[in-house]
Formats: structure tokens, sequence, C-alpha cells
């Protein structure tokens, strides 16, 4: 019995087939969009160089959690710091709203594992703990944490008032009173080294500039730094592939050659929805992730033809043309962005796998589509 | 297949050559003339060109995390971000990693080496450089602000364990030698220190600049890494204090050999009415003095550009002076860093004066062996600019219509108005060729004898300096031309240049418990495998000395 790997209009078809028609659909495509791009740095790879040689526009498609990040980061700057050195080096974490804790398990876990260790002010010290948001989220591990109640959309202007407060200007009372903001800005200044966690999604462009900027009037006399937390770290991952790539974190076209960049005209949302200048996808969704309670509301929809390249046929079933193919870090080694490590990490699989790679599948798509345009000329 | 490249002007210091003659090429390698008669397969004309072998780039930002974040803190200096294309600030910077190849291989340069590799992010530092086309590539490891260092030596660990450490760190990050930045200044720095010398001890360690300098530079020489301790000084860019860091660095090579990079960043005195004077002449004095070490000069050209440093301590200060006005600071394990962009202006006399000390060490010191190449890429300048630094170098009229440029009151600051000297061909083949190849240890380049990598660089002469070196006739790497006219005309992806000393069964097994039980990540993690890569047969091991 052989198993099926690629269909077509929802039926099996052979690899070779799939591969032309998937061609064929792309070959006369006014604009393709590359997208998904769930995959490993390899995939990632062949993802770009499709793109190149289609004239597609790119992006992930968990890039709007990690894009206020990316403006705050680029229109003002950013203080960034590794998990691994907060766990050593922070004696005072505060996690700003009421998603870093879920979404940032993981990094929470390697900051709280064990008590900082690495300086004068901090070593020997109890790790102090405050979140600042709307519920009193579970305390990472068992630590213990105090709780300053506000309401999200209070957040950012809390910040601000905290800023002014130390820098001896007036503020309003605010949603908090004086004595609270006095309360989180000596917690804050009083730190040998402050790290601020929180998730980019959360508060937007400006938020995110907010605290980078309470960073910076921070580290004016003292330490402090920040770990940003994203839902699918692997769009992290993607977003500094394109970049050294492209020259851009995603969202990206190469319709007119050179590798353009708009955050707003090239979003997956935008070119998925059918309302964009896309009219064929390729969607790639091959990373082998525990699933967190953040990643839920991502699943991937389109109102354009779709070629999937797909971990999970039956996630596939809208699509025109879809590959099974193995998950990076599963059923093959990968190189993935490990949030935890801040960087990318070679994972060796964890099984044996006959299907194709993500990188085998867009790399065979490039070589039908350059066949057809030798063929063409 | 025998390729002749015939009748060119071969300037080969390396093996003593400076004269027409033909150069013979097969299966990737450079070969004795045929002897029997043999004809070759094929030939390029040469005949008026000059042959040089390719050139090599010590110090050169190419790839890391920083760099990334260089190019994703700046899409306003990308070309396609901008209306018009042709004027934007770095559009000549190469600012993927694919321009990045294709843009050095057009100069006539086969090999760079990315002098700043994060431990931790040595990884990606790889996969950059394994999508970098056409060129070599080889990196430096980043030690001197880790804590197992620090901690070893405060411990008074012994020197062969301290060397079993660094040796584990070189082949695990598949490095070509290690580099110490700001020794425990990053360090410092996370403990709130603003301001560090050469004999300040990191707080928590008790241990100084000085001890982790000479500590890692015995370590380097012990495990006979052919390239010496890499040493960015404390200090950089502060009047005064630059300079005495430079000089007490220098002091304590103490007959071992030491290399300092981008030394023109150290060349500044306090006098003058701004507080700001060029040492140049006194910093070129001491490097002629002192034999067993080697400088780079981080040469400023004037324009925009970004600066990408893994010296947080220097770049947390320097975040003041951004244009534009942003930075990213990282605290990272060990190190951190930071990137602030930079617009060395003209006008400025600051910035003037840093170009003009720059030159001062360019031709102050003496033997072209001893120094090399660098403009910081792109911390000083862009790599893009060196045609126009080897003009200023080779053509004493140059220089003065660039001094004309200047403000008045910088040319009364620097001797550069006296200097006579010009570069010829060899020494510009001895500083950018032979020499990095020595200092780097890879004999199988930067010269053109039998049995050298046939990476060469074939440039058409002329008045015109910058024209020469900016476009390159032919570039053949590995014998494949790879450039005509300066334009490429063939792609394929050169290899890393590592070293691979066997890493200590303990000291392996020690370093799985460290990471694991003090920062929470695998060992394993920091590790570059060849497979990881997705290129076939991604590195060349350079041995090392025995």
């Amino acid at each position: 019995m052989t198993v099926d790997t690629a269909w077509i209009d929802g039926q099996p078809a052979t690899r070779d087939d799939a591969l032309r028609a998937a061609a064929d659909l792309v070959g006369r495509a006014r604009q393709p969009f590359v997208g998904g791009l769930r995959t490993d740095v390899a995939g990632l790879r062949s993802a770009l160089s499709l793109a190149s040689q289609t004239g597609a526009i790119v992006d992930h498609r968990g890039s709007a959690a990690i894009y206020p990040l990316i403006v705050a980061s680029r229109e003002g700057g950013a203080f960034l710091a590794a998990p691994a050195e907060m766990r050593r080096r922070a004696d005072r974490v505060l996690i700003l709203g009421d998603m870093a804790t879920a979404i940032g398990a993981d990094v929470l876990r390697v900051v709280t594992e064990r008590e900082p260790d690495l300086g004068i002010g901090t070593r020997g010290s109890d790790r102090q703990f405050m979140t600042l948001g709307s519920k009193k989220v579970a305390s990472p591990g068992s630590l213990e944490t105090s709780h300053v109640d506000c309401a999200g959309a209070e957040i950012v202007d809390v910040l601000g008032m905290v800023r002014a407060a130390m820098a001896g200007r007036r503020t309003s009372e605010g949603a908090l009173g004086e004595e609270t903001l006095a309360t989180i800005a000596s917690f804050l200044k009083d730190a040998a080294f402050a790290c601020i966690v929180f998730a980019p999604a959360e508060f937007g462009d400006l938020g995110c500039e907010q605290i980078f900027g309470l960073v910076a009037d921070l580290n004016e006399t003292t330490r402090a730094s920040t770990l940003p937390v994203v839902a699918e770290p692997d769009a992290m991952g993607a977003a500094l592939q394109a970049t050294w790539t492209a020259g851009f974190p995603l969202r990206v076209s190469y319709g007119r050659g050179a590798a353009e960049h708009d955050e707003t005209l090239f979003a997956s949302e935008r070119q998925l929805s059918g309302k964009g200048e896309a009219d064929v996808a390729i969607l790639v969704d091959a990373i082998f992730a525990e699933k967190t309670a953040g990643t839920a509301q991502l699943a991937m929809e389109f109102a354009i033809p779709a070629i999937m390249l797909t971990g999970d046929p039956d996630a596939a079933a809208n699509a025109k043309i879809a590959f099974h193919v193995a998950t990076a870090g599963r059923d093959h080694d990968g190189v993935l962005y490990d949030p935890r490590f801040g960087s990318f990490v070679a994972k060796a699989a964890q099984t044996t796998s006959e299907l194709p790679t993500a990188a085998d599948i867009l790399d065979a798509l490039s070589e039908h589509l350059g066949e057809r345009a030798r063929k063409a000329a | 297949m025998l390729t002749r490249l015939s009748g060119g002007h071969v300037v080969d210091p390396a093996n003593g050559r400076d004269e027409v003659a033909d150069i013979y090429l097969e299966d990737g390698l450079v070969v004795d003339p045929p002897t029997n008669g043999r004809a070759a397969d094929e030939t390029i004309d040469c005949a008026g060109l000059v042959v040089m072998a390719g050139a090599i780039d010590i110090h050169s930002h190419i790839a890391g995390g920083h760099v990334n974040t260089a190019r994703l803190l700046l899409p306003e200096w990308h070309r396609a971000f901008q209306a018009r294309p042709g004027e934007t600030a770095l559009s000549r910077v190469g600012w993927t990693t694919e321009e990045t190849g294709l843009l050095y291989a057009e100069m006539g340069f086969t090999t760079v080496v990315e002098p700043a590799m994060a431990p931790s992010s040595a990884l990606h530092a790889h996969l950059e450089l394994a999508d970098t086309p056409i060129i070599d590539k080889a990196t430096l490891v980043v030690l001197g602000n880790d804590d197992m260092l620090m901690s070893m030596i405060r411990e008074g660990e012994s020197a062969s364990a301290i060397a079993d450490y660094v040796a584990w760190t070189v082949s695990a990050s598949r490095a070509l030698g290690v580099k110490c930045i700001n020794a425990g200044g990053s360090a410092a720095f996370k403990e709130n220190v603003r301001k560090f010398d050469f004999d300040d001890v990191v707080p928590d360690y008790g241990v100084s600049s000085r001890q982790i300098v000479k500590t890692l530079q015995k370590a380097v020489t012990d495990l006979g890494i052919p390239h010496p301790l890499h040493v960015h000084c404390n200090n950089l860019g502060v009047p005064g204090a630059s300079s005495d860091s430079i000089e007490a660095t220098i002091r304590a090579a103490e007959g071992d050999k030491l290399h300092l990079a981008h030394i023109q960043f150290y060349g500044y005195g306090t006098e003058g009415k701004r507080r700001f004077s060029s040492r140049g002449q006194k910093l070129a004095e001491l490097v002629n003095a002192t034999p067993e070490v080697t400088v780079d000069i981080g040469q400023v050209m004037f324009g925009q550009t970004v600066t990408i440093s893994s010296d947080e301590l220097r770049q947390f200060a320097g975040r003041g002076q951004a244009s534009p006005k942003k930075s990213i600071i990282f605290d990272h394990e060990a190190n951190g860093g930071g990137v602030v962009p930079m617009n060395y202006k003209q006008k400025s006399y600051f910035n003037a004066l840093q170009w003009a000390i720059g030159l001062e060490l360019f031709l102050l010191i003496e033997d072209p062996s001893r120094v090399f190449f660098t403009t910081d890429h792109p911390n000083g300048a862009p790599f893009t600019t060196y045609p126009d630094i080897f003009a200023l170098l080779m053509d004493r009229s140059v220089r003065a219509r660039w001094l004309d440029a200047l403000p008045k009151s910088v040319v009364k600051m620097t001797s550069l108005p006296e200097i006579e000297r010009e570069y010829t061909l060899n020494e510009i083949a001895t500083m950018t060729r032979a020499s990095p190849a020595r200092l780097l240890g890879t004999s199988d380049r930067g010269h053109l004898g039998a049995g050298a990598v046939a990476d060469i660089a074939v440039y058409r002469p002329g008045d015109d300096k910058a024209k020469m070196f900016g476009k390159a006739a032919y570039v053949l790497k590995d014998g494949d031309l790879m450039v005509r006219d300066g334009q490429v005309v063939k792609r394929k992806f050169g290899r890393t240049l590592t070293l691979r000393p066997e890493p200590d069964k303990a000291m392996k097994a020690r370093l799985d418990r460290y990471f694991d039980d003090r920062y929470g990540l695998s060992a394993r993690w920091f590790e570059v495998p060849d497979g990881a890569l997705g290129r076939e047969d991604p590195f060349k091991v350079v041995p090392c000395r025995t």
C-alpha cells in the first residue's frame, strides 16, 4: 500500500503531477505569494529563492505578532537581552500585560529556574517579580510575585507616567495613583539589573516604543533590558533570515526584481484575504513545535488558490494542490530559531521519515518553473 | 583544464616576484609552467594588466546577529526603500549576504574574515556566511567577557585547562582565531560600571582587563592557533584614554605576538581647544618599535554608516552620537554589544581628524607586512570605500585634494600634509595578500606560487587608482572566472576556513554541565554542525601549528 503524499483538488496525485500542476498555477499567476513560512532555515532559503525567481511577495503567517517589536526597534531603537543572561543577572523582573506568561512560558522558565548568580548586586539574592496587568497571572514557577492591577489599555500610559515620575516631572494621577507609580518606579530603579518581559503584539508599535524608552531612561543610572516574547518564535527566525537574504524583515516583494519592503502592502493577512495583489499562494506549514496557548488563533486562512506544503494534510483540505512534507525538528534535522537561546539552533530529527522536506518540494517547484521558462524562451 | 594568464605584471611579494610573467592554473590551484611544451586549454590575455593573488580582508563585520540587527535597524538605507536608489547613503554597502559577496569579488577580494562572532551566535554567523557567494570566509570567536573564562582566571585554574576551554570554543564555533573585545568591559558594564581601563578589575571576579588579555594570548599561543590573539582595546574612541589603553596593551605584548584591531580609533589625544587631537604619529612610532604586534587601521571615510560592535560599554556610551538617533543595545551572554548608526562628516573637525589619523597610521607605520588594510567595515566606512583608500595611500596628490576640502583647523592638527610616502603596488599586495595570509596561517592563499588556491585578481592599471581597484578586470576563484570588467559573470559559493583543535573530553563534559546548569542551555546549541549549513563541503580546515 502506498501512502498518498500529494493531492490536486483534494484528489490523490503523484508528486510529479502535483509539481507540474503547481508550476502551471504559479506560472499563470500575475502575482504569487509565498507565505506560511513555518519551516526551518533550509526551507526558508528555498522559499526566498522561489520568491525571488517568481517575483513573489513574501511574509510569515505570524509576522503580525513580531511587527510591533520590529517597527519600534527600527524607529526608535531598543534594549534587548538574552534569556540565559537574564537568568543569571536580573534581580528584578517586571512582566507587562496578560499575554507574556502564556506565550513566553518557555522563556520565562529559563529565567526563573534558578536564582541570579552573576553580579555583586544580584548574586545570592531572591529574584523579585512584579506583574502589571488586568489579571493576576499564575506566578512563574512557584515564585512570589507582586501584582499591580491595571487594565490592558492603561499599561502604556502608566509606563509613561512612571518615566515622568522617574524624571521628576509632575504627572496626573492616572489609572493607578501616585503611590503605585512610585512603587513601580522604585522596583525598577532600585534593581541591580531589571528585566522587562512583554509580548509586543499586546502593546503595538507605540507601546513597544514606550517600553524601550522606559528602559533607556533606566539605563541612565542603572542597568535594565527587555525580553520580548512572541507566540510563533519561528516568525522571528524567518524575519532574521529574510533580513540577511533580502535586506528586510519579511513583508517583501520581488515583483519588480530587487526586494522591496512595505509592512502594510505586503502583509500576509492582506495578501491572503483576496483583497491584495496576490492571486495564488504557496504556503508552508512544516515545523514541529509544541502548541502553546497563543498559537491556536493563528490557523491559516486564505481566499485565493493555494499550494500547501504541510506536515498535517488534514489542514490542507481547501488547498488547490497539497504536499505532505516532513516537519523540521521532528522528521528531519533542521536549523530552527529558539527563543530560549535567542538565536538559531541545529535540532536533530526525533524520528525517521520518508517524506520530502519543505525545501525539497520548493526546490523541485523552482526547477519545474525554470524548465517552463526555458521552454517558453 | 590548464589555464594560462599570459603576459601580466605579476605582483607577488610572498614569492619575491614583481615582473611580467605568465601564471598557470589547473584544478583550482596555481601550478608551475608546463615544462613539456603542453599548451594551455584556455588563455586569458593579461598583457598590460596587474596580476595579484585575491585580496584578503582580515577584519570586516559581514555576518552574524549584530550585523543583521544593523540591517534591521536601518531599512531606510536599503536601496529599495528609497525613491532614488542611486543616491542612497549606503547603496553600495553590500547590505545583504549576496551583495556582500558580489561586491567584494568585484574588487578582487576573495577571502574575508568576520572578526566578532559570539559563541552563542556562531551558527547564525555561519548561516549568513553560507549565503555569502563567491568569497571564502572565516570568523574570529569572541572571548574575554565570558563568565567561564573570568571564573577560571579568578579560581587560578591552570593554563592548560584554560587552553582546553578556548580550544572547545574555537572548535565548536568553527572559528579561525580568537578575538577579545574590551576585555572585561562588557561584563563590568552589566554591573553598571561606565568606564573601564586596562588595569581595572571586573567587579565580582577581581580580574583585570590585562589579566584577561594575557591569559587569552597565552592560550592562543599554546594551542598553536596561527592568528595571534586579536585585541579590541578598552576605551575605544575616548580622547586620551583610548591612546593610553592601546599603549598599555601594546606594551603588554611582551615579546609574544598580538594583533591590535582598528587602531585609528585609539589614536586620539586631548590637546587643542576642542580637546581632540591626533596621536597618530606617537602610536605609529610605538608600533614600529614593537615588532611582535600587528595592527589594522579601521580607516574612517566620510558619509553615512553604522557601527556594529560587541563592545557593549562603548556602544552604549556612543549612542548619544547616533545619527539617525536610534540604536540597539544587547545584553547577551558574555560580550553583548550594540548597533549605532554614524554619519562621518567631512566638515566636522572630529570626523575629519579621525580620517587624517587613519592615514597617518597607514603611512607612518613603516612595515607594510605589519599593518592591515581595513575600515573595520562598516564601523569606519563601508568596505566599498576601499578603492578610494587605495588611491589615498598610493597617490599623494589625491591626499592633497582631500585635505584641501577639510576644515583648516584639522589640517593644522595633523602631520598628514607633510607625509610624502606613496604605497607601491608591491606594498599594497603585501598588505592585502601576502601578510594577511601569513597572519591567518592560511598558507594556501595570498600568493601565486605553485600549490596556492587559484584565487586571482587582475587589475587594469591607470593613474586613477580608485578606478583600478574598484572594478577588477578579472577575478578568478579556485580557478573559475567569476568577474570580468568589474561585473560578476558566474556565481558559486566559497568555503569557510576554520581551525579544528581536538577538544579535551573532560572539558567537553565540564562545559556540558556548565551550560546546562548555569544558563539552562545545551552545550550542543553552541556547536555548528557541517550539515546545518546546507552547502556541500562548507568548511576548509586550517591546521594549528605544532
